[in-house]
């Protein structure tokens, strides 16, 4: 395993090695927003179907019940939404490393993209999860994606550098952590296995994404999750 | 416009637009680069510090220190406006803030082209619980400077192109120029009869332009060429001798009415008639061919003998008589023994019997033809009396110039410096009767009390002390100023002699340019006889004048019109055919044919033709059906009267 597998990918590694992906990174994002406005979306599932289209057959169905799901959680609570999400990237995507999957060392992939190969790795999970709830109408400020270090019996080691999604009901509260090792939402104490090293999300940097043309603003193709966060705002996540 | 003026404007709108543009981009990408730099500076410093943050472990109060030096050994490098960290309930934790620098950019283009960073903005936690937001803003002053600093000097480095630009603009604007200029200086001067050639440009375009032209001028030239030598062959038919080339009797006759009659003739002079005696014996011991040779020779000799006045005439009054008229003579006795020396030393050469007797009388202007004809006869029939190879030479009419040279001068000059002189109007009106314009000739009051006087009186004296120049100023002037009373065109006589002075035409288009509406009506003539001798600065003149409206011709023209080709070069307006060529016109066929000719060649190259000194009404009709454009003469007071 090189050096760049496990900085790249979620590939096991020691505690200090996890700081320096999270680090290496970091340097690669550049940016993250500040704390400042979210916004409610009106749900546009119809144009994520259509999008899907360019992913091939298996995408489409993938965005159609991704379609079925979202117009169901019409209405209901944060708890129900965040288990029914969960839930259907924990199924429907298998796990498969980038360099397998996309013939890159690390890519971060849109909801559409991991959808349309049914398969991805950690932080694609974290993707698909992050932008589904964002467009059901969680605000940014909820969550969080988080670089952890986890601990896997029978990993070199026994860490892996890893990527999770976490939910905070209030800025004081202890996240629920949604995770692709473990299919169960779970707070975070009740999972000793992951230490978070550093967290993100999309607040402010969301609000800029529509009005930048796909290969205008240098800093976006520099940076991994404001790629990713144009790519999915193309594709209708909201 | 101009088309040279339009290749500036247009050259100057490109440049200044490039110029423009060259700065907009250049400050565009400098501001541009400048703020990604400071916005990704602000978020990777957000990150990294954040990240440092998110790893500190202890107490909770040693790690508030913790993050608060942590904080403050980022800020305290001094590349920072503003670091802060704001909790997750929105209160400040930590805020560290400088002034922001100080700007040497002026603050103008800070409020028009400042950098406005984003600050950077990172999440901050501890483990799964978030502690709030970092903020970090750098010092930005620094780079409004250094855009300020980059725009001077794009700015310096871009005017110093734009000069060089301008420098070579200017260079090749010149190479358009200066032979655009020549082709249309060649243009114009064909638009004012100049039918000058010039040389080829390099420029292609141009070079076909004055190629067609140089053509055509190459063609009004040729034409001219032939009409003229048709012209010279009806005036040689028409006037001379056909032997010896003098002028014939009618032709001498009338050159010697117009000596006597014209206003601005010479006062004075001899006429000198000789008789071969003995022609008859001389052409039967000889024969026919070595009289005729002999005849010829001593043509040549009265020629050359009458070449040392002004315009004298040389004729051949029937087959042994020959006459002289020699303006402005001092020694009557002294041009008489001349022509008889010269003729003596010729017949030496020749053997046979035939001598030469000279009789010569003085004349003065005014007197009439007849009478010096009768009083000349007598003076010969005198000389052939007493003998062989006499002179008789009958001086009775006394010195005219009784007054000294210095005395006239002082005379002329008085009067000019007086201004003791008027203007004589004689119309010249074209075929329908109106008026063409007013030739006003000169006249001065010569001493307190005297009456106005021709110049012929004074013209001559004027020449010698070199006063022609003044006088014909002063003609000018008063010329203008009557047409500025009474809207009348006029036309002025200037000497030939008046051109040598090189100040002259300077002072006249200084006259020109004080009256500009009378310019356009005046009309300046010079004689034939001493223009064509100097076309060159009749040429200078007409430049001078040119634009100022005033017209330039000859007077007394005919004699020589044909021999030079300068006159299609001079740029002239129009030329007055002198009266000895025109008296009897209607009556004489030869004549009717030199004037028609003369007339078609000058229309030929654009110029107006006028008749000077019509004095019969056949000879008006004549001349109108031949096609000239006005006549001047007593012809018309009398159809006036009539």
């Amino acid at each position: 395993m090189n050096y760049f597998r496990w900085i790249a990918g979620c590939g096991p590694a020691g505690a200090w090695r996890v700081v320096a992906w999270a680090r290496a990174a970091l340097l690669r994002l550049l940016a993250v927003a500040a704390m400042l406005a979210f916004s409610v979306h009106a749900l546009d599932t119809d144009r994520i179907v259509k999008s899907a289209q360019k992913y091939g057959p298996t995408g489409v169905a993938n965005a159609k019940a991704l379609q079925q799901m979202m117009l169901a959680l019409g209405g209901k609570d944060d708890t129900a939404r965040l288990k029914a999400v969960n839930d259907f990237y924990n199924q429907r995507l298998a796990y498969v490393e980038d360099i397998d999957n996309w013939g890159q060392v690390d890519y971060w992939a849109s909801p559409l993209e991991s959808l349309g190969k049914a398969a991805g790795d950690c932080e694609d999970y974290a993707i698909g999860k992050y932008f589904t709830l964002t467009s059901l109408g969680v605000p940014h400020s909820k969550l969080r994606m988080v670089y952890v270090r986890a601990s896997i019996a029978g990993a070199p080691n026994g860490f892996v550098a890893h990527m999770v999604l976490a939910y905070y009901a209030t800025p004081d509260a202890e996240p629920l952590v949604l995770d692709n090792l473990q299919p169960v939402i779970r707070p975070a104490a009740e999972r000793p296995d992951l230490a978070p090293v550093f967290s993100f999300n999309a607040e402010g940097l969301w609000q800029g994404v529509g009005s930048i043309r796909a290969n205008g603003d240098p800093l976006t193709r520099l940076s991994k999750w404001r790629e990713v966060l144009m790519r999915a705002r193309q594709d209708g996540f909201q | 416009m101009s088309l040279i003026r339009q290749v500036w404007l247009l050259l100057s709108v490109t440049l200044v637009l490039a110029f423009a543009g060259a700065i907009g981009v250049s400050v565009h990408s400098a501001r541009h680069y400048l703020q990604t730099q400071l916005d990704l500076k602000n978020n990777d410093t957000a990150q990294s510090l954040a990240l440092t943050l998110g790893q500190l472990k202890g107490e909770p109060a040693a790690l508030d220190v913790a993050r608060e030096l942590a904080i403050s050994s980022q800020f305290d490098t001094g590349y920072y406006e503003r670091i802060r960290l704001v909790g997750s309930n929105g209160k400040t934790l930590v805020e560290k803030q400088a002034d922001p620098h100080p700007l040497n950019a002026p603050g103008w283009f800070v409020a028009l082209l400042g950098l406005a960073p984003a600050d950077g903005v990172a999440q901050v936690s501890d483990g799964w619980h978030q502690i709030g937001r970092l903020e970090v803003r750098s010092q930005s002053a620094f780079a409004d400077d250094e855009l300020w600093a980059s725009t001077l000097h794009t700015v310096g480095l871009l005017a110093a192109l734009l000069a060089i630009a301008g420098l070579f603009s200017t260079v090749g604007v010149n190479r358009i120029r200066v032979p655009l200029l020549r082709t249309v200086d060649q243009a114009k001067a064909i638009t004012e009869r100049r039918f000058v050639t010039v040389d080829e440009p390099d420029m292609p375009e141009l070079r076909n332009v004055t190629r067609a032209m140089n053509a055509m001028v190459g063609r009004v030239k040729a034409m001219f060429d032939e009409q003229a030598g048709q012209v010279e062959l009806l005036r040689r038919q028409a006037h001379c001798d056909p032997l010896t080339g003098l002028s014939n009797r009618a032709h001498f006759l009338g050159r010697m009415k117009v000596m006597l009659d014209a206003e601005d003739g010479a006062a004075g002079g001899a006429l000198v008639m000789v008789r071969l005696v003995e022609l008859q014996s001389l052409n039967r011991t000889l024969g026919r061919s070595a009289t005729d040779r002999l005849l010829q020779d001593a043509a040549a000799a009265m020629i050359e003998s009458s070449r040392r006045f002004g315009s004298s005439e040389v004729g051949r009054l029937n087959g042994s008589d020959f006459a002289l008229a020699l303006p402005d003579v001092d020694s009557l006795r002294e041009s008489a023994v001349d022509v008889g020396a010269r003729l003596r030393s010729l017949m030496r050469v020749h053997e046979g019997g035939a001598h030469v007797v000279v009789g010569a009388v003085r004349w003065v202007h005014g007197a009439p033809v007849s009478s010096l004809l009768a009083a000349a006869d007598q003076a010969l029939a005198r000389a052939e009396s007493r003998g062989p190879w006499t002179v008789e030479s009958d001086d009775a009419a006394g010195e005219s110039t009784a007054l000294g040279e210095d005395a006239w001068r002082q005379r002329i000059q008085a009067a000019l410096a007086a201004r003791n002189a008027q203007l004589v109007d004689f119309p010249l009106v074209s075929r329908t009767g109106e008026l063409v314009h007013h030739e006003s000739p000169l006249r001065l009051r010569l001493g307190e009390e005297g009456a106005l006087v021709s110049a012929a009186q004074w013209l001559p004296m004027a020449r010698r002390a070199q006063l022609t120049a003044d006088v014909d100023l002063l003609a000018i002037e008063l010329a203008l100023q009557a047409t500025e009373g009474d809207a009348k065109p006029r036309s002025v006589n200037v000497s030939p002699s008046s051109l040598s002075d090189s100040a002259f035409s300077t002072r006249v288009h200084a006259l020109v340019v004080a009256h500009p509406d009378a310019a356009r009506k005046l009309s300046l003539e010079l004689a034939e006889a001493g223009a064509v001798k100097q076309l060159h600065l009749v040429r200078e003149l007409a430049e001078q004048l040119h634009g100022s409206g005033t017209k330039i011709g000859l007077e007394h023209a005919g004699e020589r019109l044909g021999e030079t080709r300068g006159l299609l070069e001079a740029g002239l307006d129009f030329v007055k055919l002198d009266a000895s060529l025109l008296q009897g016109l209607a009556a004489d066929e030869a004549r009717m044919q030199h004037v028609a000719g003369t007339v078609r060649m000058l229309h030929g190259i654009g110029l107006r033709v006028y008749a000077e000194g019509v004095t019969d009404v056949a000879d008006a009709t004549a001349l109108w059906s031949v096609g000239v454009d006005g006549l001047t003469g007593p012809v018309l007071q009398a159809s006036r009267s009539a």
